[in-house]
C-alpha cells in the first residue's frame, strides 16, 4: 500500500480573492512527508479556502501548491485526486446507499469498469469491482466501520458518518489526506475515537495529514506541526508547544492565555459544521468587521 | 444501489421468473388491442428507464427526451427503409440506437456545462429544433406527413402478420403478438443493463455528481464527462424506445415527438419513483395505458356528463389528462417515492420519508438550516 | 411590404410581451428557485377570463378582474401546493408546476375548444402613423404598457420591502430567514405578481394583428423560457434584455424568411432556441447571470 514516503506538500505565497476580498494573503506552509500538520485559526481565517485550493475546487489568484514536483493549482479536482490527495468535508457529504457504496465511490479513480462493461456485467468488470470491494472493506475495518459495511449511510450516527467520509477518502489510496474539522460536532468519546483512527491510518498507511480543527486540545495532542491563520494571513507556525504560547496566537484567540488549550466548543453543539462552534475570538473578529471575508467564502458554505 | 451483490437463490429469482412466464403467456390470451397497449407501454418503459438514468440517477432535468426518441424512430425508419439505405432491420436498430447516442453526445458541450433549470430549458430547445428538422428534412423524414416504417425481420422471420404464417396453440400470431416478444426482450435488456449501471461504478459516480458535484470531483470523478455520458446513455435508451415505437406505429409523424411527449416521460419517472428502474417501468405503463384504457371504456365510465363543464362533456383523453396531472401533483406532494415507494417497504427509520418532512414548518423558518448533508435527497429508491 | 423598421418595431412589440412573461419566470425563480411551467396556462387563464367577462363588465373592469383572479390562482398554487415542500428540491417543485400546468391547461382548452375569443380591447384594428411608419395601435399600447409595468416592477424591486426581501431571499434563503424575512409571504407575493404579469401579457398577445385567444395561446410562454434563460434566470434586467433579443430575432427570422429559406420553413419559431443555445454555450448562466457560489 505505501509506496515509500509521501511527497512533501509545499504551499508558497498562496493568495485567493473573492470579489475584492482577500481570503488568503500570501500564505505559505509545508506539510512534511508523513507528518500531521494542523491548520488552525478563527472562523473566517481562510482555512477552508485553503483546503478548496489544495483540492482544486477553487483557483488562487497567485501562488503555488506543489505536491512533490507536481504543481496542483492548474489541475482539475479529479486530477488532483488521482495524484493522491483526498479530502473530507466540514459538512458531511455522503451519497445515498450503503457504506460500501460510498467507499466504492472512493475507488472510482482507481478502477476502470465503464458504462458498457458494467451494463453487461462483463467478467473483467465484475472481477475488478469485487477486488475493489474487498479493498474498501479493509478500509472500513481500519476505521472501525467493518460491521456497518452494508448498512445504509442514512441510518448511521453522526460520528459514524464522519468516519465514513474518512474511510472514503482513504479509499483513494491518498499520499496526502486533508481533513476538514474531522471531530466537529462529536462528543468526547467520539472525538477520542476519531483521533485514534487518524493516528492509526497515519501509522499504517504512512501518509501525510493536513487537518483543520477547532478542538485545540486535539490539535495539540495530534499534530506534529501547526500553522495559524487569521484573516487570511499566516500569523504563526511551528511545533504545537511553541504555537500555544505565541503571543500573537493568544491575542487572536482573545485574551486569556489558557484559551488556545481549552476548547470552547460545547460537546453537544448542533451536529453540523455550519458555524455552530463559534470561537471566542470570533465575536471580536466580526466586530472588526470590514476585513472579514464575505459570507459564503468561509463560514458554513465553503466546505 | 444499496445492494451490489446480486441476490441469487430460488426465493429471489422466483417472482421474476413468474413475471416473465406470465408476460410470455399473455399473447395467447389477450386480443390485439391490449397487446398494442402493452407494446407501447414496453417501448415507453425503455425510454423512461433512460430518462430515469439521467434525471433520477444524475439529477439532470431533461425536457428533450422526445427529440432522442425521434432520432431513434426516424433513424430506424430511414436506415431500414425506403427511401434510405434499406439495411437489415437488426443492424438498422443497432445503428439507430448509436445514432441517438451520437445526438446525445453532440449535445455534450451544453449538457456538460449547463446546469439545473438552464439545462432543462436548453433541452426544451432540442424538441423545437428537432421538430423543425423533421418538418423540413423531407428526404429523410417525409416532412409533415411522416413516413412509413419498415417491419422488423430477424433471420428471415418477419414481425408482421405473415411471412411466415404462424400460430401457437391455436392462436394466430400476427404483428402484435410477434412484436410483443421483441418488446419484451428489448425491455428485459434495458432493465438488466440500467440496473447494472445504476448499481455499478458508473451509477455511483452519477449519484455522487447528483448529490454534490464538488464532492464527486474531489473524489476523483470527472464531473463534466459523467454529466455528458449520462446524456449519451440516456439518449441511447431513448433511441431504442423510439425505434420500437416506430415499429409499433408502422408510421411516424413529427407532431408525435413534441414537448408533450417529453413531459409524458418526465411524468412516468416521477410517478414511478425517481431513480428506480422498476418505478420507471411502472410509471411508463401507467402513463401509456391510462388514456387508452379510458378510451376503451369511455362508454361504461361515468365521464360524459361531468358537472360544471359548461355543457361540454369530458372526453376520455381529457379525463386521462386530468387524472395524470392530478397524479403528478398528488404523488409529488404526498408520496414522493412514487409508485415504487408506495409498494415497497415503509421508509426505514432515519431515512427521510418525504421531502416535506424536512421542509420549513412555517414562513421564514430556514429549511433545516444546519442540514448535515447537502444531498438533494430525491426520494430515490434503489432499483429492484 | 416589410421594411427593416417595421421588423424592428414588430420585434420590440413581441419582445415587450415576452418580457412580461419572462419577468414572471424570473420573479418566481428568485423567490423559490422554481422554473414555473404553469406560466403558460396562467396566461391562458388570464386571457380566458378577460374574454368571458368583458361583454358584461366592459373591457377595463374585466381585465382588472382577470389580472386579479390570475394573481390569486398563482398565489394559491404556491400556498396550497408548493408550501411545505422542501425548497431545495428544485426539480421536484419544477415538475410539480408541470402537473399544475397540465390540469389548468386541460380545463381551459376544454372550455375554449376550437373557439377564437376576443378580449374586447379598445384598440381594435386601428393603426397609428408615426414618422411615416404605420403601426397597429395595439402594438404601441403593448410597448407603452409593458414599459410602464416593467418600470413599476423594477422600482418595486429596488424600493419596497418586498423587493428587498426578494433579493435577499434569492441571495441566501437561510440568511434572509434569519434576518427576519418572511419567505413564505415573499414567495406567495412573487407568484401572484408573476400571475398578474402573465394575464396582462395575454391581452397583448391576442390583440390585433393576432387573431384572438386560442387554446394554444399559452404556448407563447415556451418562447419566454429562452428569453429568461438567455438573460440569466435570476436577473430581471437579463429577462428584459433576453426578451427583446428573442423578440427581434423572431421578427427578423420571420421577416427575412424568404432570404433564409435554405434553413427551412418556420424558422421564426426555432430561432429563439438557436440563439439561446449559442448564448448558453458561451455563458452557461446567461448573459447577465452570475455563477452560482460553489457549495460543498
Amino acid at each position: 500500500m505505501s509506496q515509500g514516503p509521501p511527497p512533501p506538500l509545499r504551499v508558497t505565497d498562496l493568495t485567493v480573492r473573492f470579489a475584492g476580498l482577500v481570503a488568503l494573503d500570501a500564505v505559505s506552509l509545508t506539510v512534511e512527508p508523513g507528518s500531521i500538520h494542523a491548520l488552525i485559526g478563527p472562523n473566517g481565517a481562510g482555512k477552508s479556502t485553503c483546503f478548496n485550493v489544495l483540492s482544486g475546487v477553487c483557483r488562487p489568484a497567485s501562488g503555488s501548491v506543489r505536491l512533490g514536483e507536481r504543481e496542483l493549482t492548474r489541475l482539475a479536482p479529479h486530477r488532483i485526486a488521482a495524484l493522491g490527495v483526498a479530502r473530507t468535508f466540514q459538512n458531511i457529504v455522503t451519497t445515498e446507499g450503503t457504506v460500501a457504496d460510498n467507499l466504492m465511490l472512493g475507488r472510482h479513480g482507481l478502477s476502470r469498469a465503464g458504462f458498457a462493461a458494467t451494463a453487461l456485467r462483463l467478467p473483467h468488470a465484475v472481477r475488478e469491482q469485487r477486488a475493489h470491494r474487498e479493498r474498501a472493506r479493509a478500509f472500513a475495518g481500519l476505521t472501525g466501520l467493518g460491521a456497518l459495511f452494508d448498512t445504509p449511510v442514512g441510518l448511521l450516527s453522526y460520528g459514524d458518518r464522519k468516519r465514513v467520509e474518512l474511510a472514503r477518502a482513504l479509499c483513494l489510496e491518498p499520499r496526502l489526506l486533508l481533513l476538514d474539522e474531522p471531530v466537529a460536532g462529536m462528543n468526547g468519546a467520539e472525538r477520542e475515537r476519531m483521533a485514534g483512527v487518524v493516528r492509526t491510518v497515519r501509522a499504517e498507511l504512512g501518509l501525510s495529514v493536513l487537518l483543520v480543527e477547532h478542538d485545540m486540545g486535539l490539535v495539540m495532542r495530534l499534530a506534529d506541526e501547526v500553522t495559524v491563520l487569521d484573516f487570511g494571513r499566516r500569523i504563526a507556525g511551528g511545533a504545537p508547544a511553541d504555537v500555544r504560547t505565541d503571543p500573537e496566537v493568544v491575542r487572536v484567540y482573545l485574551g486569556s492565555p489558557a484559551a488556545p488549550a481549552a476548547p470552547a466548543a460545547p460537546a453537544v453543539s448542533a451536529p453540523s459544521g455550519a458555524g455552530a462552534v463559534e470561537r471566542p475570538g470570533d465575536a471580536s473578529a466580526r466586530a472588526r468587521g470590514a476585513a472579514a471575508p464575505a459570507p459564503g467564502t468561509e463560514r458554513g458554505d465553503s466546505a | 444501489m444499496s445492494e451490489r451483490v446480486p441476490r441469487t437463490g430460488p426465493r429471489a429469482v422466483l417472482p421474476y421468473a413468474a413475471a416473465v412466464v406470465l408476460l410470455c403467456a399473455l399473447p395467447l390470451y389477450l386480443e390485439a388491442y391490449w397487446l398494442r397497449i402493452g407494446l407501447f407501454a414496453m417501448a415507453a418503459a425503455i425510454g423512461a428507464i433512460g430518462l430515469n438514468l439521467l434525471s433520477g440517477g444524475t439529477g439532470q432535468l431533461s425536457l428533450g427526451h422526445a427529440f432522442f426518441l425521434a432520432v431513434g424512430a426516424y433513424g430506424y425508419a430511414w436506415l431500414a427503409g425506403e427511401p434510405g439505405p434499406g439495411l437489415p432491420a437488426p443492424l438498422a436498430l443497432v445503428l439507430a440506437v448509436c445514432l441517438a447516442g451520437v445526438a446525445g453526445g453532440l449535445f455534450s458541450p451544453v449538457s456538460g456545462r449547463v446546469r439545473g433549470v438552464y439545462l432543462g430549458v436548453a433541452t426544451l430547445a432540442l424538441v423545437f429544433l428537432g421538430h423543425h428538422v423533421m418538418l423540413n428534412a423531407e428526404a429523410v423524414t417525409g416532412g409533415y406527413n411522416g413516413r412509413a416504417v419498415a417491419p422488423f425481420t430477424l433471420l428471415g422471420f418477419s414481425f408482421t402478420s405473415a411471412d411466415p404464417e404462424l400460430s401457437v396453440l391455436g392462436v394466430p400470431f400476427g404483428a402484435e403478438e410477434r412484436l410483443w416478444y421483441l418488446g419484451l426482450a428489448l425491455l428485459g435488456l434495458a432493465w438488466f443493463t440500467a440496473r447494472n449501471i445504476l448499481r455499478g461504478r458508473p451509477g455511483r459516480a452519477l449519484a455522487a455528481v447528483r448529490d454534490s458535484e464538488v464532492a464527486a470531483a474531489v473524489l476523483g470523478v470527472p464531473v463534466a464527462r459523467y454529466r455528458s455520458a449520462a446524456f449519451v446513455v440516456s439518449s441511447m435508451y431513448a433511441g431504442l424506445s423510439g425505434a420500437l415505437i416506430a415499429l409499433a406505429f408502422r408510421r411516424i409523424v413529427p407532431d408525435y415527438f413534441g414537448l408533450t411527449l417529453s413531459i409524458d416521460y418526465l411524468a412516468m419517472i416521477v410517478l414511478g419513483g425517481l431513480g428506480s428502474v422498476a418505478g420507471a417501468v411502472a410509471g411508463a405503463a401507467f402513463v401509456t395505458a391510462l388514456p387508452l384504457v379510458l378510451t376503451r371504456y369511455a362508454d361504461v365510465l361515468p365521464l360524459v356528463d361531468e358537472p360544471g363543464a359548461g355543457g361540454q362533456g369530458v372526453g376520455p383523453t381529457e379525463a386521462a389528462r386530468y387524472l395524470y396531472g392530478a397524479a403528478i401533483v398528488l404523488v409529488l406532494r404526498y408520496a414522493p417515492g412514487g409508485l415504487v415507494g408506495l409498494v415497497r417497504r415503509t421508509p426505514a427509520p432515519g431515512r427521510r420519508a418525504a421531502p416535506a418532512a424536512s421542509a420549513p414548518a412555517d414562513d421564514g423558518a430556514p429549511a433545516n438550516a444546519a442540514s448535515p448533508s447537502v444531498r438533494p435527497s430525491h426520494p430515490k429508491e434503489s432499483s429492484s | 411590404m416589410t421594411t427593416a423598421l417595421d421588423i424592428l418595431l414588430n420585434g420590440l412589440a413581441l419582445g415587450s410581451v415576452y418580457a412580461l412573461v419572462a419577468l414572471g419566470f424570473v420573479i418566481i425563480f428568485k423567490a423559490s428557485g422554481v422554473m414555473n411551467f404553469a406560466q403558460g396556462s396562467l396566461l391562458l387563464l388570464g386571457g380566458y377570463l378577460t374574454a368571458v367577462l368583458h361583454e358584461e363588465l366592459g373591457f377595463l373592469p374585466a381585465l382588472l378582474l382577470a389580472v386579479a383572479a390570475t394573481a390569486l390562482v398563482a398565489g394559491l398554487v404556491d400556498r396550497v401546493l408548493l408550501r411545505g415542500m422542501d425548497p431545495r428540491h428544485h426539480h421536484i417543485l419544477t415538475i410539480m408546476t408541470i402537473g399544475v400546468d397540465i390540469l389548468l391547461l386541460t380545463e381551459l382548452a376544454r372550455r375554449i375548444g376550437g373557439d377564437l375569443l376576443t378580449l374586447g380591447d379598445p384598440w381594435g384594428n386601428d393603426v397609428l402613423t408615426l414618422a411615416g411608419v404605420t403601426v397597429p395601435t395595439s402594438r404601441v399600447a403593448s410597448i407603452t404598457v409593458s414599459v410602464l409595468v416593467i418600470g413599476t416592477v423594477f422600482a418595486a424591486f429596488r424600493h419596497t420591502d418586498w423587493g428587498l426581501s426578494l433579493r435577499a431571499a434569492s441571495e441566501d434563503q437561510e440568511a434572509a430567514a434569519l434576518m427576519g424575512v418572511r419567505l413564505g409571504r415573499v414567495r406567495t407575493l412573487a407568484w401572484a405578481l408573476a400571475g398578474a404579469l402573465a394575464a396582462l401579457a395575454a391581452l397583448f398577445l391576442t390583440a390585433f394583428p393576432a387573431p384572438g385567444l386560442e387554446r394554444t395561446t399559452g404556448q407563447i410562454a415556451l418562447k419566454a423560457f429562452p428569453a429568461a434563460i438567455l438573460g440569466g434566470m435570476a436577473s430581471p434586467p437579463g429577462a428584459l434584455l433576453g426578451s427583446l433579443l428573442i423578440g427581434v430575432t423572431e421578427a427578423l427570422a420571420a421577416g427575412y424568411q424568404s432570404e433564409l429559406s435554405a434553413l427551412g420553413r418556420g424558422l421564426g419559431d426555432v430561432a429563439p432556441y438557436l440563439v439561446m443555445i449559442v448564448v448558453l454555450l458561451v455563458r452557461p448562466h446567461g448573459l447577465l447571470g452570475t455563477k452560482e457560489a460553489v457549495r460543498v
